[in-house]
């Protein structure tokens, strides 16, 4: 079970989440900045539920309250020239 | 029931709040570290992680950063977990050559002060990356400028100040209420009261709120911001890079851009991470307390982006976030003992530079609070009393 990916973009394990947890008794929020699960290229699109349950597990706190894993613009990976609107309107 | 009395309570655990606490405990008080939300949950993780001079104004902002740049550097040294800190210098990058020839002045004064700034031309700023647009005049470089991960940088603050010192931390519990009563301070929070002689606000941002609960005026407005991160494909660049248009924005001066720049207050930033990804900024507007990402902004500055490294064009965005800087009219933070509330400290109001600026922050208040006599830079320029006085002239 440890070695299993929990998020594949930046390849992190169940077993990293837990040791992290361990080490520095850390809180969701915490645990999610230091291993950079959910992240990756995909912003958790792919993790974010398993993500958020292994969290709550391991630190019971209610994933509603802390976890930034919420949901924001771009919905998924744009390309810087897509972005910058060329041939758009000025005004 | 009588809750502890503390020495000192600091409000605000971003990284003013986790620096001021760190070197109180250190210094031997007995502190508490009181924060709303979680550990650098507000500005301190939106925003990027220069600890740089290359943008500070030549003179005392200058001093005050080398100051800084010096505690972060032992930092690194002593504290145990790592920062991401990174000593690689920074650059400036000029559209024009209006402003080419600011930029070689700039790097005269920056001299003149003893600071390690270099000219650099069309070729350097080739070898800086493979991305940029080739009519590029040239920029400058600052040496000593530094990156670190600021939310990185409060755990590791915190942690050392817990486990060596004694600080207590104290998350989850929003203020909601301050009275003095005698000589101490009753603090009413979300998650228990607190009891302290002393407060110290660093609750950036938010500070006014803080203020206000004493009936003190703190000249502090949001000036927002967004950043968006690009995805790991190819190394851009190994260091931090701004444009110098950043500068006049800042210190709200002219500058040669479009409407469309000038109205949402854009300019390039761009660090690359630890991680690989790269961060892209910059946008400054005043607009209140409201964190939507507004996406004509997000354009304007993609576009921003493309004028400096076009190469880049089909590399991928995957997030953007926007923070709230905590500006001053005069872009200096306050640093400060309030005099009609004695007890009452401020360390709050330092817009885009508290990164660079929350060690000397937090050294130059410990050392008020702890009253002594020399401090590691003047304090008269930081005072509160500072704006009392341009009212009287205004």
């Amino acid at each position: 079970m440890k070695d299993t990916i929990i998020c594949r973009c930046e390849e992190i394990t169940l077993g990293d989440l837990e040791e992290i947890a361990k080490k520095h008794n850390s809180s969701a929020r915490e645990i999610k900045l230091l291993s950079r699960a959910g992240m990756g290229f995909c912003g958790g699109r792919t993790c974010r539920p398993a993500i958020d349950k292994i969290l709550t597990n391991i630190t019971k706190e209610n994933p509603s309250d802390a976890l930034p894993l919420k949901v924001a613009p771009p919905v998924r990976p744009i390309s810087l020239t897509d972005l910058g609107g060329f041939g758009k309107d000025d005004e | 029931m009588s809750a502890k009395n503390y020495e000192v309570a600091v409000i605000g655990g971003g990284i003013v709040g986790c620096s001021v606490a760190f070197y109180l405990a250190e210094s031997g008080l007995d502190v508490i570290l009181i924060e709303k939300n979680d550990i650098a949950s507000g500005t301190s993780s939106r925003c990027d992680g220069n600890v740089s001079i290359v943008d500070k104004d030549p003179g005392f902002d200058s001093h005050m950063s080398w100051v800084s740049q010096e505690l972060i550097e032992d930092l690194s040294k002593r504290l145990d977990r790592p920062f991401e800190y990174r000593k690689s210098g920074s650059i400036l990058v000029c559209d024009n050559d209006d402003e080419m020839q600011a930029a070689v002045d700039w790097v005269k004064t920056q001299n003149e002060a003893g600071l390690k700034f270099n000219v650099l031309d069309r070729n350097d700023i080739k070898s800086e990356s493979p991305f940029f647009a080739d009519d590029i005049p040239g920029g400058l470089e600052c040496e000593t400028d530094s990156l670190i991960n600021p939310y990185m940088f409060c755990y590791a603050l915190v942690d050392k100040a817990e486990s060596e010192y004694g600080l207590q931390v104290k998350t989850r519990a929003e203020v909601t209420n301050i009275t003095k009563e005698g000589r101490e301070f009753k603090i009413q929070t979300t998650n228990e009261d607190v009891r302290a002689q002393k407060i110290v606000n660093a609750a950036g941002v938010w500070a006014p709120f803080i203020g206000k609960m004493l009936d003190v005026d703190i000249p502090i407005t949001p000036r927002k911001g967004h950043i968006l991160v690009g995805s790991r494909q190819q190394p851009v660049m190994m260091r931090n890079v701004m444009e110098f248009g950043y500068l006049m924005n800042k210190f709200g001066r002219e500058r040669i851009a479009d409407k469309r720049t000038t109205e949402h207050g854009v300019a390039l930033v761009l660090e690359p991470t630890e991680s690989q990804n790269f961060l892209l900024g910059s946008s400054r507007q005043f607009v209140g307390y409201d964190p939507t990402i507004d996406i004509r902004v997000v354009e304007t500055m993609a576009r921003r982006a493309l004028r400096f490294f076009p190469k880049m064009n089909d590399f991928k965005i995957i997030r953007a976030y926007t923070g709230f800087r905590p500006f001053t009219e005069d872009h200096l933070p306050i640093i400060s003992e309030v005099k009609e509330v004695p007890g009452f400290y401020i360390a709050a109001g330092h817009e885009g530079d508290g990164i660079s600026l929350a060690t000397g922050t937090a050294k130059l208040m410990e050392e008020i609070i702890n009253e002594k006599t020399e401090t590691i830079i003047p304090k008269e320029p930081l005072s509160f009393d500072r704006f009392k006085k341009s009212e009287v002239y205004a």
